[in-house]
C-alpha cells in the first residue's frame, strides 16, 4: 500500500521536475529575443564571432532540442558551464548553496523554536490579553514588507549604531572580507538576515499552529482524555501538542523551495552570496544553463521535499494512504 | 551582417561601460574621486587632504602593510585579459595584468611593461615597443616579448581563431602581425593607419606563455588560469575568488614598478548604490563609488574622503531615424529634433536629478576630451517659445487634443524606452515627458530590461526614441555611434543616422595620426552633430568615489577610475591593518 | 514573500480534515455573518479596506480638490518640500506631491491586489472544480500543470513573465495570479472530492441532472466559503509581494506610482527626505495588517470548521 503510494509520488515527481525545467526554459527562450547571453554589446563583433558563439552556446538549435541535448547532460551529471562567466554551474551552485542554507535554515530552526511555543500559548489562553498581543504581534509581522525591515534594521543597527561607536552588526555579507570566516564572525553576519527571514516564518507558523491547536483540542479524543481524568498538562502535550504539529510538518514542507529562493530579497537586501540571488541575476543575463541548472537542483528538492511530507504525514496520519 | 573593411575602432571602455548596465539597479556610472593627492618625494608621501578643506599639507611616511577592501556592483566573470569585456573583470585583471601601457589621469598614455610609447614607422603603419629590463612574473620567471606576442596572438592569430576572444574583430583587422625580434623587443604592425591603435589596443593584460602558451585554441576558454590565474605581473596577484562575495589579492614583489605598499587587496561584490554607501559609512568597504544621491549621507557621515571629478560618461538620447518607422516619419526634420532639445531645462536636471553631479552637455565630445569643441555651430539653451516656433514652421501643428501633427496627420506621439531599474534614466524620462508635454509633445516612457533594450539598439531597431548611459573612451573617435556603416545589424548607430560629412569627418580623423588635423576634422563633426542633434547628449556625468579615511595614496581621475589604476601601488593605511 | 507557496499556505484555512461532512444552508450564511459582524477588529479593518478603495477610485476628485496637483506633475524645482502647504505630506525627488501619488498609486496596488484575488480564485476553482468532479484522467492531467507551477520558483515566473509582459497593474495582476491561482486549484479540489462523498450529490447525479448545474448549483455553494476565505487574506499577501517585485524592478514601472515603487524609491534618499519612506511604508503596513485582520475575521466567521470556537 505505501510502496504503491510512494511509487505514484515519485511518478508525479518526475513529472513535475520535467514540467517546471521545460516551462522556465520555454518561458526563458521566448523572452531572450535576439539577444546573445554574454557578449553581444560589443561593435567590434563580426556577425561570424556572433554566429560562432551562438552555436557555441547551442542557441542555434530549436529551443527543444536544446532542452534535450541539456536534460541528457544533466541526468549524466553534466550541468555545463554558465554563459555569462564559463564557469561550471555545479561550481556556481555548489559555492552558494551553503551560504542559501545557513541563512535559511537558521531561519527555519529560530521560525520553528519561537513560533510552536508561541501558537500553543495562544491556543491555551484562547481570548486572553496575551493571545490578542500574540495575534497582533504575528499578524503585525506578516504586514511589513521584508525588503524594508531589512534596510531598516540596517539603518539602525549598523549604521546608525556605528556612527555613534556603539557595537554594531556588519551590514552584509556572509564574513567579513578580510580576516573574518570563524564561526563569531559568521553569526555576527547572520544575526539581521536570519531575523528577518524568520520573521515571515514566525508569524505564519505561530498563526497555523494556534489555529492547529485549537482545531485539536475540540476533538472528541481531547474531550475523552480529559474525561478519563488524564492530567492536563499531559493532554496538552501529548496528544494535543503531537496532533497539532502533523499539519505543521506539511507547511514547513512545502516551505522547501522557499529555502533556496524564499531567500532571496533578505540576499539582495544583505548581500549574502546565495543561490538565489545567482539565479535572480543569471536570469536578467538570460544565462540559461545557470537558471536551469538552479531551477533543476531547486526543484528537485521541492520535489523531494513535497514527497517527504507526504510520505511522512501517510505515516503520521493513515486516514491519509486510503483516501 | 557586413562590415565595412573601412577603420573602425573604440576602445573597449566605452562598451564595457554599456555592459555595465547589467547591475539590477545599476548606479555604477558615477564613479568619482580621490581622497588625497599624493606626490611622492624621497620615500616620504605628501599629501593634501581633499576633505579637509584647508590648505594644511602634512607629511606622513607611508606604512607597509595592512589591506584595503572595496566595493563594488558587480562580480567578476574572467581574469584573462583576452576574453574579458566587462568592467569588473577588467578593473580587477587591472589590479592584476600590466599591458605595454598604461593611461595617465588625463587620458595621456605611459609606458608599463614597455619602458615608453612605442616608435611609430614613418608610415605610420609599424610600432616598436622596447620592454623594461628584467620584468619579471610574480612566480619568478622572466616575462619577455614572446609573451607580449602570444597575447596578441590569441585575438589576431588566425591559429587561435577558436579563441572566444571579444577583441578578435578589431585584432584581427588591424593587426598583419606581432614578432618578437629579441626578448625585449615588440613588433606590432598594423594593416592600415589607424590613430587610436595605442590607446585601445595598447593597454590590454599581458598574459603568461608559459602557463597558457601549450593549451589548444579550445582549452584557453575554459582554462583554469581564467578563473584562478597562477601567475600575474602586476601590483598585485591572485589569491582567491568566491563568486557573488569577493576576490582577494596578494602583493606581487616581483612588480616592476617596485611591491606595492598594501598585503592584500579584496574587491568585494555589493548588490547596490544603497549597500555601498552603507558599508562605506560603516568602514566594512575602504573604497567605493558613490551614487550622487548618496553624496551628501556618505559625506556627512564623516568617515571617508570624498571626491568628484568629470568623466566621459553620459547620458543621452536618439532618435529612430529609420525612414520605415514611425520614428523616421516624425523626426526626419532636424528642425523637429532641435525642437525637441530646446524643450529641455537641462539645468535644472543638474540638481533634481544629478543632486549636483553632472554638467549639461553642449558638445558631443566630452568636456574632458582634447578635441572638445566648447561652443559648436549650434548651442542648446532651455527655450521654450523657440522649440515651438521651429515645430510650428516645421509644419507641427496643435491639435485639438493640444498634441502636435502634421499636415498628413500623423500625431508627435512616440515611446521612450530605456532600461529598467536605472532610476536616473527613469527620472530623466519622466522629466523629458512633461517638458515636451509643454510643447504639444506626447511622449511615453517604457522600461524595458537591458537585454531587451541592447537588441532594440543593435538589431532589431523597434524604438522610436531610446535613452542610455555610454561612455567614451581616451580617443575622441566617436564612429561607432554615428558613422554610417555602423547602421548594420549589430552596430550601435541604431538611429540610423546616414550623414555623409560626418562620415568623412571621422574616417579622416582616423587615418591620420596627426594631432592637430584631428582636432580640425574632429570640430567639424562637432558642428554638424550639434546642427543634426541624431542623438543629443543630455549630461555628462561625475566621477564619485569615496575612501575610508584610513586609505591614503589614492588617486583617482578621469581616466584611472577602473582599469588603469597606476597609483595603485603606492596606496597604504595609517592603521597598517 | 516571494516563494510559491506564498499564497497557498495563507489560504490553508486551517487544517483539513477529510471526509468531514457540512451542508451550507441559509442558516449557515446567516450565521456567519452574524459572527463576523460580531468581531469589531474586523469590522472595523474591512471598513478602513473599503474607505481605501473608495479613497482610491475617486482619486481624481481627491487630486482635484484636496491636494490640487496631478500625480504625474514635476516641480523641479520643489523637490524634496517636507511635509506642510501646499503639499500635504511633501515631495518626492522629482517635486512631485507625495499624498496626490499615494492616493493614485491606492489605484494601482489595491487594483493590482484585487485583480490578482479575483483572477486566481476564477482560474484556480474553475480548474479545482473540473478536476475534482470529473476525476481521471483530467484530474490527473490538471493536477500536474497544477504541481508543476506551484513547484517553479515564483522568482523566474516573475522575471521571466515581467520581462513577457511589461508590467501594468493588468499584466502584474496576471502574473502575480499565475503563481497563486495552483494553491486554490489545489485547495478547491479537495474540498469537492469532499463533498462528492457526500449522499446527496450522489442522489441528485442519479436522477440524471446535467454535469455545469451540478458544479454550479452544488459544488460551487459548498467551495464558497474556502474561497471567501482566501480571497480575504489574499489581499494583504498581494500587496507584499507586489512590492517586493518593485523593489527587485520587476514591478510596476514609473512614472505609474504604486505604494511599492514609491517605497523603493524612497529608500535611497532616506537620511535627508525619511518622510519619503515613511508615508508608503505605513500605508503599506496598515493596509496588510488591516487586510489580514479582516481574512483572519473572515475565516473565524466563516469557516465551518471552526463553527465549535
Amino acid at each position: 500500500m505505501i510502496v504503491k503510494f510512494i511509487a505514484r509520488r515519485l511518478l508525479a515527481s518526475v513529472i513535475v521536475v520535467l514540467g517546471v525545467t521545460a516551462v522556465t526554459l520555454t518561458l526563458m527562450d521566448r523572452t531572450r529575443g535576439a539577444y546573445v547571453p554574454g557578449l553581444d554589446l560589443n561593435p567590434a563583433l563580426r556577425p561570424e564571432d556572433i554566429a560562432r558563439l551562438r552555436a557555441d552556446l547551442g542557441l542555434d538549435q530549436p529551443f527543444y532540442q536544446w532542452y534535450v541535448t541539456w536534460l541528457w547532460n544533466v541526468l549524466h551529471g553534466d550541468f555545463g558551464r554558465s554563459m555569462i562567466d564559463g564557469s561550471p554551474v555545479l561550481t556556481h551552485i555548489l559555492e552558494r548553496l551553503p551560504n542559501t542554507l545557513e541563512l535559511t535554515l537558521t531561519a527555519v530552526v529560530l521560525g520553528i523554536l519561537i513560533s510552536i511555543p508561541l501558537g500553543v500559548i495562544g491556543a491555551l489562553r484562547r481570548g486572553s490579553k496575551t493571545d490578542h498581543a500574540l495575534t497582533v504581534f504575528s499578524v503585525a509581522g506578516f504586514a511589513v514588507p521584508q525588503f524594508w525591515l531589512g534596510l531598516m534594521l540596517i539603518l539602525v543597527f549598523s549604521v546608525t549604531f556605528e556612527h555613534y561607536g556603539w557595537p554594531w552588526l556588519p551590514s552584509g555579507g556572509v564574513t567579513s572580507p578580510f580576516g573574518g570566516g570563524d564561526i563569531g564572525d559568521r553569526l555576527l553576519h547572520l544575526i539581521m538576515p536570519a531575523t528577518v527571514l524568520s520573521f515571515f516564518y514566525l508569524s505564519l507558523w505561530s498563526r497555523f499552529t494556534r489555529s492547529s491547536m485549537l482545531e485539536v483540542l475540540s476533538q472528541d479524543y481531547i474531550r475523552t482524555a480529559r474525561a478519563k481524568g488524564m492530567s492536563e498538562r499531559r493532554v496538552v502535550y501529548l496528544h494535543g501538542l503531537r496532533n497539532a504539529l502533523i499539519p505543521l510538518v506539511t507547511l514547513i514542507g512545502l516551505e522547501l523551495p522557499g529555502l533556496v529562493s524564499g531567500g532571496l530579497i533578505v540576499e539582495v537586501v544583505f548581500s549574502w552570496p546565495g543561490l538565489g540571488r545567482l539565479a535572480f541575476e543569471r536570469a536578467l543575463q538570460y544565462d540559461y544553463t545557470t537558471v536551469m541548472g538552479v531551477v533543476f537542483f531547486v526543484t528537485l528538492l521541492v520535489v523531494a521535499g513535497n514527497l517527504l511530507a507526504d510520505v511522512l504525514y501517510a505515516v503520521l496520519d493513515p486516514r491519509i494512504r486510503y483516501s | 551582417m557586413i562590415r565595412d573593411e573601412e577603420a573602425e575602432d573604440k576602445g573597449f571602455e566605452q562598451f564595457e561601460r554599456f555592459l555595465e548596465d547589467w547591475s539590477r539597479r545599476d548606479f555604477l556610472r558615477r564613479m568619482g574621486g580621490a581622497a588625497a593627492w599624493t606626490a611622492f618625494s624621497g620615500g616620504v608621501l605628501e599629501f593634501l587632504d581633499a576633505c579637509a578643506g584647508g590648505n594644511t599639507t602634512t607629511s606622513v611616511t607611508a606604512k607597509k602593510g595592512g589591506h584595503i577592501v572595496e566595493g563594488a556592483f558587480s562580480d567578476v566573470r574572467t581574469f584573462n585579459s583576452m576574453l574579458s569585456s566587462d568592467t569588473a573583470s577588467n578593473q580587477v585583471i587591472g589590479l592584476m595584468f600590466d599591458g605595454l601601457l598604461n593611461s595617465k589621469k588625463n587620458g595621456d598614455l605611459v609606458g608599463a611593461l614597455a619602458q615608453d610609447l612605442p616608435k611609430t614607422s614613418a608610415d605610420g603603419l609599424t610600432y616598436t615597443f622596447k620592454l623594461r629590463p628584467n620584468l619579471k612574473w610574480s612566480d619568478g620567471q622572466a616575462l619577455t616579448a614572446d609573451d607580449v606576442v602570444f597575447t596578441y596572438q590569441l585575438a589576431y592569430d588566425p591559429k587561435y581563431a577558436d579563441v572566444a576572444s571579444p577583441r578578435r574583430g578589431d585584432l584581427s583587422k588591424y593587426i598583419a602581425s606581432a614578432t618578437a625580434p629579441d626578448p625585449q623587443t615588440v613588433v606590432i604592425t598594423t594593416t592600415q593607419v589607424f590613430a587610436p591603435f595605442l590607446v585601445s589596443h595598447g593597454q590590454y593584460g599581458i598574459l603568461p606563455k608559459h602557463v597558457l602558451g601549450s593549451l589548444s585554441a579550445k582549452d584557453i576558454n575554459t582554462a583554469d588560469f581564467n578563473k584562478a590565474p597562477t601567475v600575474s605581473n602586476g601590483a598585485f596577484k591572485f589569491v582567491s575568488w568566491q563568486s557573488g562575495q569577493q576576490v582577494t589579492l596578494a602583493r606581487n614583489d616581483n612588480y616592476w614598478a617596485g611591491p606595492a605598499l598594501l598585503d592584500q587587496y579584496i574587491y568585494k561584490v555589493l548588490p547596490d548604490s544603497t549597500t555601498v554607501a552603507n558599508q562605506l559609512k560603516t568602514g566594512e568597504i575602504d573604497i567605493g563609488p558613490v551614487d550622487p544621491s548618496q553624496y551628501d549621507s556618505v559625506k556627512a557621515s564623516g568617515n571617508t574622503n570624498i571626491v568628484d571629478f568629470p568623466v566621459a560618461i553620459f547620458d543621452f538620447y536618439a532618435y529612430n531615424l529609420d525612414p520605415t518607422k514611425l520614428g523616421g516619419k516624425l523626426f526626419a526634420q532636424k528642425e523637429v529634433r532641435q525642437a525637441l532639445v530646446y524643450a529641455l531645462d537641462r539645468n535644472s536636471w543638474v540638481n533634481a536629478i544629478y543632486f549636483g553631479h553632472a554638467s549639461v552637455a553642449t558638445s558631443v565630445e566630452p568636456p574632458t576630451s582634447w578635441a572638445f569643441k566648447a561652443k559648436p555651430q549650434v548651442v542648446y539653451t532651455f527655450d521654450k517659445a523657440k522649440a515651438n516656433s521651429l515645430l510650428d514652421a516645421a509644419g507641427w501643428a496643435k491639435g485639438s487634443d493640444g498634441i502636435r501633427a502634421n499636415k498628413d496627420g500623423l500625431k508627435l506621439q512616440f515611446e521612450m524606452h530605456t532600461n529598467a531599474g536605472n532610476k536616473q534614466r527613469e527620472s530623466l524620462l519622466q522629466v523629458m515627458q512633461q517638458s515636451w508635454k509643454d510643447i504639444g509633445v506626447d511622449a511615453t516612457p517604457k522600461l524595458i530590461q537591458f537585454p531587451q533594450l541592447v537588441t532594440e539598439i543593435v538589431s532589431t531597431r523597434t524604438f522610436d526614441m531610446f535613452l542610455v548611459g555610454f561612455s567614451w573612451g581616451q580617443d575622441p573617435d566617436e564612429a561607432p555611434l554615428f558613422h554610417s556603416r555602423n547602421t548594420a545589424p549589430g552596430g550601435f548607430n541604431g538611429a540610423d543616422f546616414k550623414n555623409a560629412d560626418v562620415d568623412a569627418a571621422l574616417d579622416g580623423a582616423l587615418t591620420t595620426l596627426d594631432k592637430n588635423k584631428r582636432k580640425q576634422l574632429y570640430y567639424q563633426f562637432q558642428d554638424i552633430m550639434s546642427d543634426q542633434v541624431p542623438a543629443p547628449i543630455l549630461m555628462f556625468n561625475k566621477g564619485i568615489w569615496a575612501t575610508s579615511k584610513r586609505v591614503m595614496g589614492a588617486d583617482f581621475g578621469t581616466y584611472n577610475q577602473f582599469g588603469n589604476r597606476p597609483w595603485i601601488q603606492n596606496v597604504w593605511v595609517t592603521d597598517g591593518k | 514573500m516571494i516563494d510559491p507557496g506564498g499564497i497557498t499556505q495563507l489560504d490553508l484555512p486551517g487544517p483539513a480534515i477529510e471526509g468531514e461532512a457540512r451542508r451550507p444552508a441559509q442558516s449557515y450564511w446567516n450565521e456567519s455573518w452574524e459572527r463576523l459582524r460580531a468581531n469589531r477588529i474586523g469590522v472595523f479593518c474591512g471598513a478602513l479596506i473599503l474607505i481605501l478603495a473608495l479613497i482610491a477610485i475617486a482619486a481624481p476628485v481627491f487630486s482635484q480638490f484636496v491636494t490640487h496637483f496631478d500625480p504625474a506633475r514635476q516641480h523641479l524645482s520643489d523637490n524634496f518640500r517636507s511635509p506642510g502647504h501646499p503639499y500635504l505630506l511633501g515631495t518626492d525627488e522629482l517635486g512631485r506631491d507625495t499624498l496626490t501619488r499615494l492616493i493614485y498609486g491606492g489605484r494601482v496596488t489595491l487594483g493590482v491586489a484585487f485583480l490578482t484575488v479575483a483572477l486566481s480564485l476564477t482560474l484556480g476553482t474553475t480548474v479545482g472544480l473540473v478536476a475534482g468532479y470529473y476525476g481521471g484522467w483530467p484530474d490527473d492531467i490538471l493536477m500536474r500543470v497544477v504541481d508543476v507551477f506551484l513547484a517553479i520558483p515564483a522568482i523566474f515566473l516573475f522575471i521571466l513573465m515581467s520581462i513577457l509582459f511589461r508590467p501594468n497593474a493588468i499584466t502584474l495582476a496576471a502574473i502575480i495570479a499565475s503563481v497563486g491561482w495552483g494553491g486554490v486549484a489545489r485547495l478547491v479540489r479537495g474540498e469537492v472530492l469532499s463533498v462528492k462523498q457526500r449522499d446527496f450529490i450522489l442522489a441528485t447525479r442519479s436522477i440524471g441532472a446535467r454535469d455545469l448545474r451540478l458544479i454550479f448549483r452544488h459544488l460551487l455553494p459548498n467551495v464558497l466559503p474556502v474561497l471567501i476565505v482566501a480571497a480575504s487574506l489574499g489581499v494583504g499577501q498581494i500587496i507584499l509581494i507586489e512590492a517586493a517585485l518593485d523593489f527587485l524592478g520587476l514591478g510596476i514601472q514609473p512614472p505609474t506610482a504604486s505604494w511599492g515603487n514609491m517605497l523603493t524609491n524612497a529608500e535611497s534618499y532616506f537620511f535627508h527626505s525619511g518622510w519619503l519612506v515613511v508615508f508608503p511604508g505605513v500605508t503599506i503596513f496598515v493596509t496588510v495588517l488591516a487586510s489580514n485582520l479582516f481574512g483572519n475575521a473572515v475565516r473565524d466567521a466563516f469557516d465551518p470548521r471552526l463553527k465549535a470556537h
